[in-house]
């Protein structure tokens, strides 16, 4: 018992002691730019994603850079409101939240699909549901269920959308119980086991999954599409310039806008990135306002 | 005597079970308890599969490190600020009140809260475990003072100081009790830990969460199987010795996780802006508008969230609680010498063990994948999770029972000798088990399940944190009220530790746990 | 050193529901040994807890249970009845490493009562003989004028129990000893008080006594309730 303790307990010491050197190996000279992303699907593609994008920049900023995993949509916001982060990917309508809370911060790019984005509303094969170009009555008192809160093609705009087409009735009047998956992935997969009925996600995670083989359209398919809105983008914070020099913000936003790298851009579920800037994110700052998310 | 008293009195043990279990019925009754998922039977399946075929490849030993140390510094810092705040705890009102609220948020919450200031670094893992345990301890190790028998203190010549009789007569003596209670206090504070990855920090947890949304279980289990590995191997690791090793190799590899930003900045913006109800922020506070206007804020957040939250808490934590009275009643027989058998008793343990090792949080949050949303998974989770905490200490009260030579077995043994004498410290038991698992049912809200925590993690998602703050309030108040409700029925009863004194039936469950043998658990999650 | 006498003069004492002594007078004067005898249930220990009331701070304790920090050393169990003469401070310094003066004194008491070389074990795995000498050992150096002492060599055989008397009466001015051996109490007592159900039945200088008076004033009540042989 004590032989075992002790080995136990060298192991640990051993950690204490190789650990601090190992984690610290990213601790360059210099600030570090350190980035997050809102998680709307499956964590091993993020970490490969943004490790990717991590990597290009850091090669082409010349600056440290660093990707930090988060588990919740609020996360991502919080830590870029703290500044713990100068970076984030958001979708439209947390982008709207970051900046709203961190004067100064703007949109810097976004896909070039992410000014059109639609929302996809699935449905599991067995409530025999057929695609329509419009939200059919046959999916009042079904199950249902939503992606993150504050997801916008996964939540505030498919609302917005139903509450237009069921004469102003909120989700929960609409349908027998609505739920937060959490993100798109999952809802994917919740709708697919038939824990709910229906599910609205985002198209590029839904592609995706499909093309990762996760996605079984026996049990699976696509009921409807919604109308176009813009939805993710790059978000500085607006006190980056002052950390890493006049310009960087520009220079950060000219790279992001030059990667031209299938093995980064496949991940993402976009074909390039393009300029953005806050102002296109009017529409969905409405919505949001309209839905209560934002004051 | 209270009137309470009085009419707890009359109805006595039976009386307080029967409407305990009315209140449970028409509970169920109101709440929802469907399975929804359509075809909740494959998704059962590939589970247990993955259970089967873990693939030992996903463990990850820098993720078991880093939950053992936020475990080791979370606890350790409680224990120790429990243990000043309980030399105060019998004489100020002030430390009671602050004890009783710290204990009355759950830790998750208090992660949620500290993330808004500290971010996503090492002091919001460590403090959201500090902060609830440093509450627990204070009672604990003040209960543990008032109880022992300390003969020495009566020989102290006169004058004495306080402190100096504290560490010569007092402390001594009772090393040993705090020494159990703080490890049994660590597991808690593994399972904790381990839930705390789900939103975000870098433990076990957090590659659990990411294994689940994937469905991919093998490596789920594989995990899983790690993290009973590192509860069940407390005894090797946790002893007297290596405590210092442990909180200085924890100090030393605490993961750096994400960076907070400029702390004393978020807090000032915190405390000043965003806990500020919003009708106040930046208004005339002389005036008489915004106060009439916050005060429509919070009538509309009681109204419209803090109502049925609590009311969703309330069925789902009563119909938990008689779930797990019942399975602990079922299943205390699987660890007791008479029921099970030299053979039975050590797999009855085997599965007790694993069973309350796995956090409830994480029960429900796999149920609610294969059964769909409903209060359903949550009951079963904490049924389970308490169940077995229950049973394994009824188990070594009823072999701890002096029978008679020509006692009956089996079901005439349970019923006419076991049962009648073990009732009282049941039900002493459940009812400590029951603000526990309010608590919890709050948390839940998180997995959605419309209790109070589905508010709060709303109003996160929204950055409304002053809505956040005051849900989070209100579950401490409703898990207070629920505690002083349990504890004046445990005072009527006479079950309540002070009645050991007046020749009553029972001690409370941390002494038990305290008095010695390995593996005991009760108080808290 | 003359302290001034004991007095307690009380109709009834005892606990809420229960009355252990009545119609109580009585008058301790300093430099008497007074032996306080009677059977299990008399009332002695209250006499006992009343007289280390009233002499309110004047008084050493050896309690029937030897009242050892079973946890702590030896050293520490004795060094305690000095805490009131030290800083909080300097007691905390001496729990973690005891002086070595402190140490001096302590082992000088312990050598008294024959206890010297288990200085440094943990009181809880002595004998019971040995944790009742700890127990004399730390009134021996508290040293105040009374010694207040409920059975205190009940745990030894005569003969030591008649040499830790002796230390005692050395040390302390005055004593009040339960005693349960009737020609132990002759021998180290000045004035022998007996008990029956919480009154006092005999009150004698024990000169005027021989140990068969004493037998008849208590054995008489229950013989051989006392457990312990009394001598004719």
């Amino acid at each position: 018992m004590r032989t075992v303790a002790a080995v136990l307990l060298a192991g640990t010491m051993l950690a204490g002691v190789a650990l601090p050197g190992a984690r610290a190996a990213d601790a360059a000279p210099g600030p570090t730019l350190v980035f997050t992303a809102i998680p709307d699907g499956d964590e091993t593609r993020l970490v490969e994603r943004f490790g990717k994008v991590a990597a290009y920049l850091q090669a082409r900023l010349g600056v440290p850079v660093r990707y930090v995993p988060v588990k919740s949509y609020p996360a991502a916001v919080t830590s870029f409101v703290n500044g713990g982060v100068q970076l984030a990917w958001f979708g439209g309508v947390t982008g709207v939240q970051a900046r709203a809370k961190v004067p100064g911060s703007r949109a810097i790019a976004q896909g070039a699909e992410d000014t059109a984005f639609r929302s996809l509303m699935i449905a599991n094969r067995g409530t025999g549901l057929e695609p329509a170009p419009d939200l059919q009555p046959a999916i009042a008192g079904r199950t249902f269920t939503f992606g993150a809160r504050t997801s916008t093609s996964g939540r505030v705009m498919p609302e917005y959308e139903l509450r237009k087409a069921f004469g102003g009735r909120a989700p929960e009047q609409v349908f027998a119980r609505v739920g937060f998956s959490g993100d798109h992935s999952r809802t994917i997969q919740l709708v697919q086991s038939g824990a709910y009925d229906l599910g609205v996600v985002d198209p590029s995670v839904w592609d995706l999954d499909r093309k990762a083989g996760r996605v079984d359209p026996s049990k699976v398919s696509v009921i409807w599409r919604s109308p176009p809105f813009p939805d993710y983008q790059w978000t500085m914070r607006g006190d980056v310039d002052a950390t890493f020099g006049p310009g960087f913000t520009r220079k950060v936003a000219d790279t992001l806008v030059g990667i031209d790298d299938p093995a980064i851009l496949a991940p993402f579920g976009r074909s390039r990135f393009v300029p953005a800037d806050n102002a296109e994110y009017a529409p969905v700052e409405v919505v949001a306002k309209a839905a209560g998310l934002l004051d | 005597m209270t009137g309470l008293d009085r009419a707890v009195r009359r109805i006595g043990f039976t009386g307080v079970s029967l409407a305990i279990l009315a209140l449970g019925i028409a509970a169920a009754a109101v709440g929802d308890f469907a399975v929804t998922a359509s075809h909740p039977g494959p998704e059962l399946l590939r589970m247990l599969h993955g259970l089967l075929t873990p693939d030992l490849r996903a463990v990850n030993l820098w993720a078991l490190v880093d939950t053992l140390a936020f475990a080791v510094l979370g606890v350790g810092l409680g224990c120790a600020s429990g243990f000043v705040l309980a030399l105060g705890f019998p004489h100020l009102a002030a430390i009671r009140a602050l004890c009783a609220g710290l204990r009355s948020v759950h830790e998750l919450f208090w992660a949620l809260l500290l993330m808004q200031v500290l971010g996503l670094g090492p002091a919001t893992g460590v403090l959201a475990i500090a902060l609830p345990y440093a509450g627990i301890f204070a009672k604990v190790f003040a209960e543990m003072i008032e109880e022992a028998d300390r003969p020495a203190l009566r020989v102290l010549p006169p004058g004495t100081g306080a402190v100096s009789a504290f560490f010569y007569a007092g402390l001594p003596d009772l090393i040993d009790q705090f020494g159990h209670y703080t490890l049994y206090r660590l597991e808690c504070g593994l399972r904790s830990t381990l839930v705390l990855g789900f939103i975000g920090l870098p433990t076990v947890g957090f590659e659990l969460d990411a294994a689940f949304k994937a469905g991919a279980f093998p490596q789920a289990a594989a995990l899983l199987f790690s993290f009973y590995a590192l509860v069940a191997s407390r005894h090797v690791w946790a002893r007297p010795w290596t405590v210092p090793f442990l909180v200085v190799g924890a100090a030393l590899v605490l993961p750096a996780g994400l960076p907070g930003g400029d702390a004393w900045q978020n807090l000032v913006r915190f405390a000043t802006r965003d806990v500020v109800p919003a009708p106040l922020r930046g208004a005339d506070l002389l005036s008489g508008a915004p106060w009439a206007a916050a005060f429509g804020w919070l009538g509309d957040i009681l109204r419209h969230q803090v109502l049925p939250g609590a009311l969703a808490t309330l069925v789902l934590s009563q119909v938990a609680l008689c779930t797990m009275a019942a399975l602990a009643l079922a299943l205390f027989p699987l660890v007791s010498r008479r029921f099970a058998g030299p053979v039975g008793r050590p797999l009855g343990r085997a599965l007790l063990v694993v069973v309350r090792s796995t956090p409830d949080y994480l029960l429900a949050y796999v149920l609610l994948q294969a059964l769909g949303p409903s209060m359903l998974p949550a009951v079963i989770a904490l049924a389970l999770h308490n169940g077995a905490v229950l049973a394994y200490l009824l188990g070594r009260q009823a072999d701890a029972l002096a029978y008679r030579a020509d006692a009956p077995r089996g079901a005439n043994l349970y019923f006419y000798e076991t049962l009648p004498r073990l009732y009282g410290q049941f039900l002493a038991y459940a009812l400590y088990r029951w603000d526990v698992i309010l608590r919890e049912s709050a948390i839940f809200g998180i997995l959605g399940v419309a209790t109070l925590g589905f508010y709060v993690d709303g109003a996160i998602a929204e950055l409304r944190l002053d809505v956040a703050a005051v849900l989070v309030l209100a579950t401490a108040a409703l898990s207070l009220g629920v505690d002083a409700l349990s504890r004046a029925l445990r005072r009527a009863l006479r079950v309540e530790p002070g009645a050991r004194r007046r020749g009553g039936a029972t001690s409370p469950p941390h002494l038990e746990l305290a008095s010695g043998r390995q593996g005991m658990t009760y108080d808290g999650t | 050193m003359t302290g001034t006498a004991i007095r307690i003069d009380a109709a009834e004492i005892g606990y809420p529901g229960r009355t252990v002594l009545r119609d109580l007078a009585l008058t301790i004067a300093p430099g008497e040994r007074v032996a306080v005898m009677g059977r299990s249930g008399s009332g002695k220990t209250t006499l006992l807890d009343l007289v280390y009331a009233r002499a309110a701070g004047r008084a050493a304790l050896v309690p029937q249970q030897a009242a050892l920090v079973r946890r702590l050393s030896v050293f520490h169990n004795v060094h305690m009845a000095r805490l009131d003469r030290h800083s909080t401070l300097f007691n905390l310094k001496t729990l973690v490493r005891p002086g070595r003066r402190e140490v001096a004194a302590v082992r000088a008491v312990l050598d008294e009562v024959g206890l010297a070389p288990e200085i440094f074990r943990p009181a809880g795995d002595l004998s019971g003989g040995q944790q009742q000498r700890v127990s004399v050992a730390r009134a021996l150096h508290d040293g105040r004028p009374i010694l207040v002492g409920d059975e205190p060599v009940s745990a030894l055989d005569p003969v030591q129990g008649s040499a830790v008397l002796a230390r005692l009466a050395a040390r302390h001015e005055t004593l009040v000893l339960a005693l349960h051996d009737p020609a132990l109490a002759l021998a180290h007592a000045t004035r022998v008080l007996v008990l029956d159900r919480g009154r006092i039945v005999l009150d004698a200088p024990a000169r005027s006594l021989a140990p068969a008076d004493v037998a008849a004033a208590y054995g008489a009540a229950e013989p051989g309730a006392s457990g312990h042989d009394p001598r004719p």
